[in-house]
C-alpha cells in the first residue's frame, strides 16, 4: 500500500515542473509523462500477462490520427482525445478477440503487423489522413507558454490515470489471472480462469491510454505524419522502458521510462552520429546484466539480505 | 643596409601583430541545426551538413564575422533529429532553450521544416530552411522563416514549356510518383504544368513508400505508350525505376526525373542508364554568379567545395552553403546579432550569392531565383535552360 | 500478353524475396529466434559484393563465397558470444537482443560506408531478352537461379550431412538430441551462421537488383517476416512458396488497385492468414 502512495507523490512533484518557467524541461516533462503512460499501458499485457505485444505504435498512431481528423471537424481538444482512446480500445478489442489465441512470435507478429497495416491504410487513404503529406493540427489560441503548460498536465493526468490503472490490475483480480496466465495459460484456464476474457481485457487496457496519448501528442506537435506515429521505435520503446524499470512490477515502468528519458537525452546530445549503436549496447547490456529490471534487481537485493538475516 | 633594417622591422611589427591576434578571443556565434544524420533520410541530411561545414569552415578561416567592433566565429550545433518530423520540432526547442544558439537552419524538406518553423516564430528566431520548396511551408504569414528554394511550380512550369514547344510532337504524359510530402507535391505541380501546356496526362500513379518493385506499374506504362514519363521520388526509388525501366524496354521519348538526377551518386548507380534524362533543380554547378558572399563566384565556391570534399557540389549542398552566407551577409547588414535585427535585414535583403540573386518575398521563401533545368548527357548533366547558362540543347528520344 | 508479363513479374521477384528469405526462416525454426539482424546482414552482403567489384573487378555472382564466408563467421561469433547466453529465455527477450544488436550493426555500417545509395555497375550488364513478347530481366533472372542452387545446396546439406542431420534434429526435440550427444549450443551457432551466410551470399546477388544503402536493412526484414508468416515457419519450401505468393501479390495487386496498395494488401492477407491459420500456408514442417 505504501509504494503507490509514494508515486502519486512524486507525480504530484512533477506536477510542479511549469514552476521553474524552463520550456525545455517542461518539453521533457511532456516527454516522460508520455513515455510512462506508453510504457505502464505495455506492461499490463507484455508484463503482467506476458504476452510480447508490438502493437503499441498500432494504439499511438490510431489515436494519433483520430485525434487530429477530429479536431481538423471541429471537435474540442479533450472530446478529441476521449474519442481517440475509445477507438483505440475498440479496435484492441476486436483485434485482440482474433488474434490472442496466437502464442509466442506468432503472437508477436500478428500484433507486429497491425501497425502495419494502420501505417498503409493511413498513408494510401489521402482524402482522410493527407497521405504522405501529413496531417497540420488547427492552431491552438492561447499562449506559448500556457499550452506548454496544458499539455504537461493534461499529459501527466494520463500517466497518473494510466498508473491508477495499473495499481488496480496489479492488486486486483485481474492482475491475480494475468499473471496465472503468464506463468502457466493451460493450466489457469483449468482451474477455472477464463483466459481469453481476461488476455483480451489486458489488451483493451494497455491500449486505451495509449490511443488517448497519440492523439494528445498530435495536438502538441501540430504536424503529424504516418511514418512518424507509427513507428516501430514507439512500439520498442516503452518495452525496453519497461524492461529496464521490471516488467510485470507496478512501478518498474515509470522507473524506467524516467531513466530511459534521461539516457537518451544524454546519448542523444552527446553523441552526435552513434546514438543509435549506444542505445544498442545499452539494449544488449541490459538483457545480459538486469534482467529482471531495476525494481527486480533492488528486489532481489533486499531478499537476499532478509535471507541472510535469517540465517544469522 | 637601411633598406634591410626597414623590411626587418617591417617584418618583426607583422609577426607581433600577428602574434597579439589570437590574443583578442573571438566571441562565438552559435546557429542551430536539425538534421537527419540517421533513418531514411540520412543521405540528404549528410549533404546539408556538408554545405554547413563548409560555409562555417570557410567563415572561421577568414577570421570570423565582424559585427561593429566584435568578431564572432561560427560554430554549428548539430542535433540528428532521427529523421522523425517530431523529433525535429522538439529539437529546435532544445537548441533555442537550452543550447542558446542564436539562429537556426530548418530541419530537412518541406514538412519537418514548416512543423519546426512554429518553433522559430514563437521564439522570434529567425530560420533558414535550405530544402523547402512546397508553398504550403510559407503561407502561415510567419515572420522568421525564410527559405531558399523557390515554389515548385518553378522547376515543373519551364519543363513542361521546354517540351511542348520542341516540335518534337510529345503530346502524352504518364506521372509516377512517391506517396510522399515532396514528391507528391512536385508531382501535382507537374499535372498542372503539362495542363498549363496542352499536354495530356495519361496517367498519375503512386507509389508506396519503401516500395521494392515497380515492374507491374512499369508494365501497364509500357503498354500505354507515353511520350514523356515524369517520375518522382528519392534517390534510391529512382535508381530502382530506371533500372526496371530499362529491364522492361521502356524508351519514351522524354524522362524526367526529381529529384535524382541532380545528384552525382544517381549517374554512377545508374551507368548509361542515366543518358537523357532530364530533370530540374535550385541550383547547379553550371550557374555563374558574382556573389557578394564570402564564397565569391560560384566558380569560386565551386572550387572551394571540391578541395574540401573531392566532389562536385549538388544544389542541395549549395543551398545549404548558401544558407550561411546568406544569414552572414544579414548579420552584417544588421550590423548586430540581435535577431529580430537580423530577421528584418533578411526581409530586406536585395543582393548577388553565389548561389544567385536573393531576394525573399513577403512570405519568406526566395522569389528572385530561376532555377535550371537539366539534362544529362554523356554521363554529365548538362544545362538547359534558362537561356544565359545554356550548355546544350534538349536532346529527345535516346533513352535506352 | 499483359498477364503473362505481370505473373513473370511477379515470379521473378518472388524468387528474389524467397532468396532474401531462407537463411531468417531456418533461423527462425531450429532456434526459436527472430533474428532482427537478418536485414542488415543481408546488406552487409551487398556492401561486400560492392567493394569486392569495385575494388578487384570480382562479379557479384562470385563474391557470394566471400560474403557466405565471411557472414558465417560472423554470424557464428555473435551466436557463439552473445545469443546464446539467453537462447532458452522468452521470446521477448531474444528479439530486443537482436533489435539492440542490430542498432549497433546499423549504425557501424552507417558510419563506415554513409548513408548514399550505391550501385554494383557492372562493365557489360546482362540487360534483358524478349521471348516471344515477354520480357525477360536477366540479372534479376539469373541472381534467382543462383539463389535456388544455394537454396538447393542447402536442403542437400540438411539432409545428406552429419551436421545438417544434427540441426533437424535440434530443431524437432532439443533435450533429445542433447541427449543423443549432439552438442546444441554448437549447433545453434552453426545454424545461426548458415543464416547469416544465406542472407550475406543473398546480399550479393541482390547488388546487382537493388540500391545499397544501410537503410534498406530494414525493409528486407520486414519481406522476410512476411514471407515466413505467408509460407509457414522454418521451412525451405515455406520460404519458397512464400516468396513467390508475396511476389504475385503485388504484382497482381499492383495491376488490379494500383501500385501504392500492393503492401497494404500483402499485410491485410497476412493478418487474416494468421489469424485463420497461424501456421502458414505450408503449415509446420521439418526439412524432410
Amino acid at each position: 500500500m505504501k509504494r503507490p502512495v509514494i508515486a502519486l507523490i512524486a507525480f504530484a512533484i512533477i506536477a510542479c515542473l511549469p514552476l521553474l518557467g524552463d520550456n525545455y524541461l517542461l518539453r521533457l516533462g511532456t516527454m516522460f509523462a508520455m513515455y510512462a503512460v506508453l510504457a505502464q499501458s505495455w506492461n499490463i499485457i507484455g508484463g503482467y500477462a506476458g504476452y510480447p505485444s508490438f502493437a503499441t505504435a498500432a494504439f499511438f498512431g490510431l489515436g494519433a490520427y483520430t485525434g487530429a481528423i477530429l479536431q481538423g471537424l471541429g471537435w474540442p481538444m479533450p472530446l478529441a482525445w476521449v474519442a481517440a482512446g475509445l477507438l483505440a480500445a475498440v479496435f484492441a478489442g476486436a483485434m485482440g478477440s482474433a488474434i490472442l489465441h496466437l502464442k509466442g512470435h506468432y503472437f508477436a507478429i500478428a500484433s507486429l503487423v497491425l501497425a502495419e497495416v494502420l501505417l498503409e491504410v493511413t498513408t494510401s487513404w489521402t482524402s482522410l489522413t493527407g497521405g504522405g503529406m501529413g496531417l497540420n493540427l488547427p492552431i491552438i489560441r492561447m499562449s506559448i507558454a500556457a499550452q506548454a503548460r496544458l499539455f504537461f498536465w493534461s499529459m501527466l493526468g494520463l500517466a497518473v490515470l494510466t498508473f491508477l490503472m495499473s495499481w488496480y490490475v496489479s492488486a486486483g483480480r485481474i492482475g491475480f489471472a494475468l499473471r496465472c496466465i503468464r506463468q502457466n495459460e493451460d493450466a489457469s484456464s483449468m482451474v477455472g480462469i477464463n483466459t481469453t476474457r481476461y488476455k483480451v481485457v489486458a489488451f483493451v487496457m494497455s491500449s486505451l491510454f495509449v490511443g488517448a496519448a497519440g492523439a494528445l501528442y498530435a495536438s502538441w506537435v501540430f504536424y503529424i505524419e504516418p511514418p512518424d506515429v507509427y513507428s516501430v521505435m514507439t512500439t520498442i520503446r516503452p518495452i525496453v522502458m519497461t524492461m529496464l524499470g521490471g516488467a510485470g512490477t507496478l512501478l518498474g515502468p515509470v522507473i524506467g521510462s524516467a531513466i530511459f528519458l534521461v539516457i537518451e537525452e544524454v546519448v542523444w546530445r552527446n553523441f552526435l552520429s552513434v546514438h543509435a549503436a549506444v542505445l544498442g549496447i545499452l539494449i544488449v547490456g541490459l538483457i545480459f546484466y538486469l534482467p529482471n529490471g531495476i525494481v527486480g534487481a533492488v528486489a532481489r537485493r533486499f531478499r537476499k539480505r532478509g535471507a541472510e538475516k535469517g540465517e544469522t | 643596409m637601411r633598406s634591410y633594417m626597414k623590411a626587418w622591422l617591417l617584418a618583426v611589427a607583422s609577426a607581433a601583430v600577428f602574434l597579439a591576434q589570437p590574443a583578442v578571443a573571438n566571441e562565438t556565434l552559435r546557429i542551430g541545426a536539425p538534421l537527419p544524420l540517421t533513418g531514411p533520410l540520412s543521405p540528404e541530411g549528410l549533404k546539408q551538413q556538408r554545405g554547413y561545414d563548409l560555409w562555417a569552415e570557410t567563415v572561421n578561416t577568414a577570421g570570423g564575422i565582424k559585427v561593429a567592433g566584435d568578431v564572432y566565429d561560427v560554430e554549428i550545433v548539430y542535433v540528428d533529429y532521427e529523421s522523425q518530423t517530431p523529433r525535429a520540432v522538439q529539437t529546435a526547442e532544445r537548441l533555442i532553450t537550452a543550447d542558446n544558439v542564436n539562429f537556426l537552419f530548418a530541419p530537412f524538406g518541406s514538412g519537418a521544416a514548416k512543423a519546426a518553423s512554429s518553433v522559430a516564430e514563437r521564439y522570434q528566431i529567425p530560420m533558414i530552411a535550405a530544402t523547402a520548396s512546397s508553398s504550403s511551408v510559407y503561407d502561415q504569414g510567419y515572420q522568421y522563416l525564410f527559405g531558399t528554394f523557390t515554389p515548385n511550380s518553378t522547376l515543373t512550369e519551364p519543363l513542361a514549356k521546354i517540351v511542348a514547344n520542341s516540335g518534337q510532337d510529345v503530346s502524352t504524359v504518364a506521372i509516377y510518383a512517391r506517396n510522399d510530402l515532396f514528391p507528391l507535391a512536385i508531382a501535382n505541380e507537374m499535372k498542372k504544368s503539362t495542363e498549363n501546356n496542352d499536354l495530356e496526362v495519361i496517367s498519375f500513379d503512386e507509389y508506396a513508400i519503401g516500395t521494392m518493385d515497380h515492374a507491374s506499374a512499369l508494365t501497364l506504362m509500357l503498354r500505354s505508350k507515353p511520350d514523356w514519363v515524369f517520375t518522382t521520388g528519392y534517390i534510391n526509388d529512382l535508381i530502382l525505376i530506371r533500372r526496371q525501366m530499362a529491364d522492361l524496354g521502356i524508351e519514351p521519348k522524354v524522362l524526367t526525373m526529381i529529384a535524382g538526377p541532380a545528384y552525382q551518386e544517381f549517374i554512377d548507380a545508374t551507368g548509361d542508364h542515366s543518358n537523357n534524362v532530364s530533370s530540374a533543380a535550385w541550383w547547379h554547378p553550371a550557374v555563374s554568379y558574382d556573389g557578394k558572399d564570402i564564397f565569391g563566384s560560384t566558380a569560386d565556391f565551386v572550387a572551394a567545395f571540391e578541395a574540401k570534399y573531392n566532389a562536385v557540389p549538388d544544389y542541395a549542398e549549395a543551398s545549404a552553403a548558401a544558407a550561411g552566407a546568406i544569414l552572414e551577409l544579414a548579420i552584417e547588414q544588421a550590423g548586430t546579432i540581435e535577431p529580430t535585427a537580423v530577421r528584418d535585414a533578411l526581409a530586406s535583403m536585395d543582393t548577388v550569392t553565389f548561389y544567385g540573386p536573393v531576394h525573399f518575398g513577403e512570405n519568406g521563401q526566395i522569389d528572385s531565383l530561376e532555377p535550371p533545368v537539366f539534362q544529362i548527357q554523356d554521363g554529365k548533366a548538362k544545362t538547359i535552360f534558362p537561356e544565359i547558362i545554356k550548355q546544350a540543347d534538349m536532346r529527345f528520344g535516346g533513352i535506352e | 500478353m499483359l498477364y503473362a508479363q505481370i505473373l513473370l513479374n511477379g515470379l521473378v521477384l518472388g524468387g528474389l524475396y524467397a532468396c532474401i528469405s531462407v537463411g531468417f526462416s531456418l533461423v527462425w525454426g531450429v532456434l526459436n529466434v527472430i533474428n532482427v539482424l537478418h536485414g542488415s546482414f543481408v546488406v552487409l552482403g551487398s556492401y561486400i559484393a560492392y567493394f569486392a567489384y569495385a575494388h578487384f573487378g570480382i562479379h557479384p555472382f562470385f563474391s557470394i563465397i566471400i560474403a557466405g564466408a565471411l557472414l558465417f563467421a560472423l554470424g557464428y561469433v555473435v551466436q557463439l558470444g552473445l545469443i546464446n547466453r539467453v537462447v532458452g529465455a522468452p521470446v521477448l527477450t531474444t528479439l530486443v537482443l537482436t533489435f539492440g544488436l542490430d542498432l549497433l550493426l546499423n549504425n557501424g555500417m552507417l558510419l563506415a560506408f554513409s548513408a548514399d545509395y550505391r550501385s554494383v555497375q557492372l562493365a557489360d550488364p546482362l540487360g534483358s531478352a524478349v521471348v516471344g513478347g515477354l520480357v525477360f530481366p536477366l540479372d534479376r533472372l539469373v541472381a534467382m537461379l543462383l539463389a535456388g542452387v544455394l537454396t538447393g545446396l542447402l536442403y542437400l546439406l540438411l539432409v545428406r550431412s552429419k551436421i545438417g542431420r544434427a540441426i533437424v534434429a535440434v530443431r524437432m526435440d532439443r533435450e533429445a538430441a542433447a541427449l543423443m550427444g549432439v552438442d546444441v549450443k554448437k549447433i545453434y551457432a552453426i545454424t545461426f551462421g548458415i543464416g547469416a551466410l544465406m542472407a550475406g551470399a543473398a546480399g550479393s546477388l541482390l547488388s546487382l537488383v537493388f540500391p545499397i544503402s544501410p537503410l534498406a536493412g530494414s525493409e528486407y526484414l520486414s519481406i522476410a517476416f512476411i514471407v515466413c508468416i505467408l509460407g509457414g515457419l522454418g521451412s525451405i519450401s515455406g520460404a519458397i512458396v512464400g516468396g513467390i505468393v508475396l511476389g504475385l501479390i503485388q504484382s497482381f495487386g499492383a495491376l488490379f488497385i494500383g501500385p501504392q496498395h500492393g503492401l497494404t494488401i500483402a499485410f491485410v492477407l497476412l493478418i487474416i492468414l494468421l489469424i485463420f491459420k497461424p501456421t502458414g500456408i505450408m503449415g509446420r514442417r521439418g526439412y524432410e
